[in-house]
């Protein structure tokens, strides 16, 4: 069978020779790469398109691989690899720096704020819904910087399960 | 073995649960395990009935629903409460239904301790001592040499630890997450249907019997946290108590979060994380038609296993013959393991 992937590497020397390794090692053939070096993501990282051919064991034991190296695929088989991120929070959220809650959450690498709905309720304590889109695997980061922020501004988190 | 004598202590909601199901499924049991199921003793918090010919378990709840107290019971009403019926009657098994006390877990802890003492297998409903004292009760069961089974401790009818343990005995359990009280899944699932905000539906609640007058135990979640710690103690073999559970209720919830939750087609359910990094109760968002979409006062529980990968179970987690069936299932398991 045959994969299509993108992924995104570091624009540093070195980084596509770590990307062919595995896919031999593992017993994958390169069918097509196309690498443009002149072309960057937002995040100034560069996007590599493979294709790859081989038995789904092997196929899959490259892609665990390039995780573990810690490159980002963004699309497998047209795909879009990134996950996304619901949760809720409740609280005096406008009133203690709401720019500065978006702000940190945008911070992390590998996340961005894609979704925002806010209820106000007068005086009281309002209630936001916000989407996140992350890298997968990066969910955990996510939720430990959004209760970060909900422990010192004494907001009420409602994360997905 | 071909009579068992058991003693009923605590004669609430359970522990009529449990005379009434006797009474219908005596024959059952005896079928099953040859065994003839009698109870010698009933008590409720300051009076009891004891008989060594055993007792009428209809009379018994109709004595208690109509009289009160179980003194009030024809003949063989006593004034004697608490461990001393334990003393006061031969027996083979408690079956305790004492209600959870999370301060101290009395009086299930003096009841559980002084039948082990004496050698005699316990059957349990209580979550108190379970949650404060997980371990040291499970020893106290080991070094008696007596079984101690709990499985109504948590979910009431829904299979969970018995399940997880003997159906499930290939898998390692990493995690377990659910909806372990009935009470809060109702509240939460009426906000959901009809949008009404949390008081307007606790007070409903309260007024159906679904919620108590005090409801703290269940909205802020310790009942919950509770069922965590003995899911924890005795599926993952974490040595947690009470205290090691992260705990948020839900009387923070508004319409609000249920409405935006919604947009997004989510549902808010107050979910008992049990793994080995997180002892968890809370709120927390669940897809629309995933596993954990179930409503009304119904318990659920997504197992995850390293072989089986995850398992998921759907009971009702409260009420009176649910819980017993519970119990009668452990009682059962006891005397097959006798015979």
């Amino acid at each position: 069978m045959r994969i299509n992937l993108v992924l995104e590497l570091l624009d540093v020397p070195g980084q596509l020779v770590k990307i062919l390794e595995p896919i031999s090692m593992l017993g994958a053939n390169l069918i097509t790469i196309i690498h443009k070096r002149d072309y960057k993501s937002d995040n100034g990282k560069v996007p590599v398109q493979l294709t790859l051919e081989g038995e789904q064991e092997s196929l899959k034991k490259v892609v665990n691989r390039f995780e573990e190296l810690g490159f980002t695929i963004i699309e497998m088989d047209g795909v879009i690899k990134k996950e996304k991120i619901t949760t809720i929070l409740f609280g005096h959220i406008v009133d203690q720096d709401l720019k500065d809650t978006m702000d940190r959450i945008n911070d992390l690498e590998s996340a961005n704020i894609v979704g925002f709905d806010i209820k106000l309720d007068g005086e009281e304590k309002s209630t936001a819904l916000i989407n996140i889109e992350a890298d997968v695997g990066n969910k955990q980061i996510v939720f430990d910087r959004i209760e970060e922020i909900a422990g010192e501004k004494n907001l009420l988190v409602i994360n997905e399960v | 073995m071909d009579e068992c004598k058991v003693i009923i202590m605590g004669f609430g909601s359970v522990g009529q649960g449990v005379a009434d199901a006797l009474s219908m499924k005596k024959d059952l049991i005896k079928d099953k395990t040859g065994v003839s199921v009698k109870i010698v003793a009933a008590a409720d918090s300051s009076s009891s009935a004891i008989s060594q010919d055993g007792l009428d378990e209809e009379l018994l709840v109709k004595t208690k629903k109509e009289e009160g107290k179980l003194s009030a019971y024809p003949e063989f009403g006593s004034e004697k409460c608490g461990v001393d019926v334990l003393d006061a009657v031969e027996y083979d098994c408690l079956i305790e239904a004492t209600p959870t006390n999370i301060v101290d877990a009395e009086p299930a802890l003096s009841l559980t301790f002084k039948a082990f003492e004496q050698g005699k297998d316990v059957v349990t409903s209580n979550k108190g001592h379970l949650a404060l004292k997980f371990r040291e009760v499970i020893g106290a069961a080991e070094k008696a040499g007596v079984e101690f089974m709990y499985e109504a401790s948590v979910g009431g009818s829904m299979p969970i630890i018995n399940f997880a343990k003997d159906t499930l005995a290939s898998c390692s359990i990493e995690s377990v997450k659910g909806i372990l009280n009935g009470t809060t899944n109702y509240i939460l699932s009426r906000m959901t249907s009809e949008g009404s905000d949390y008081e307007v539906i606790l007070k409903e609640s309260q007024e159906l019997g679904i919620a108590e007058t005090d409801p703290t135990q269940d909205v802020e979640g310790i009942d919950a946290a509770c069922k965590t710690v003995i899911l924890a103690n005795s599926l993952l073999g974490i040595d947690a108590t009470y205290s090691d559970v992260k705990v948020v209720g839900i009387s923070n919830i508004n319409s609000h979060a249920i409405e935006l939750a919604k947009k997004d087609d989510y549902l808010i359910k107050l979910i008992a994380e049990v793994s080995h990094d997180n002892l968890q109760v809370s709120p927390r968002l669940v897809k629309r038609g995933s596993s954990y979409d179930v409503s009304g006062t119904l318990n659920m529980a997504t197992i995850k296993t390293d072989l089986a990968d995850e398992v998921s179970v759907i009971g009702l987690g409260a009420g009176s013959l649910e819980t017993a069936s519970a119990m009668l299932t452990d009682l059962i398991s006891i005397l097959k393991n006798k015979n």
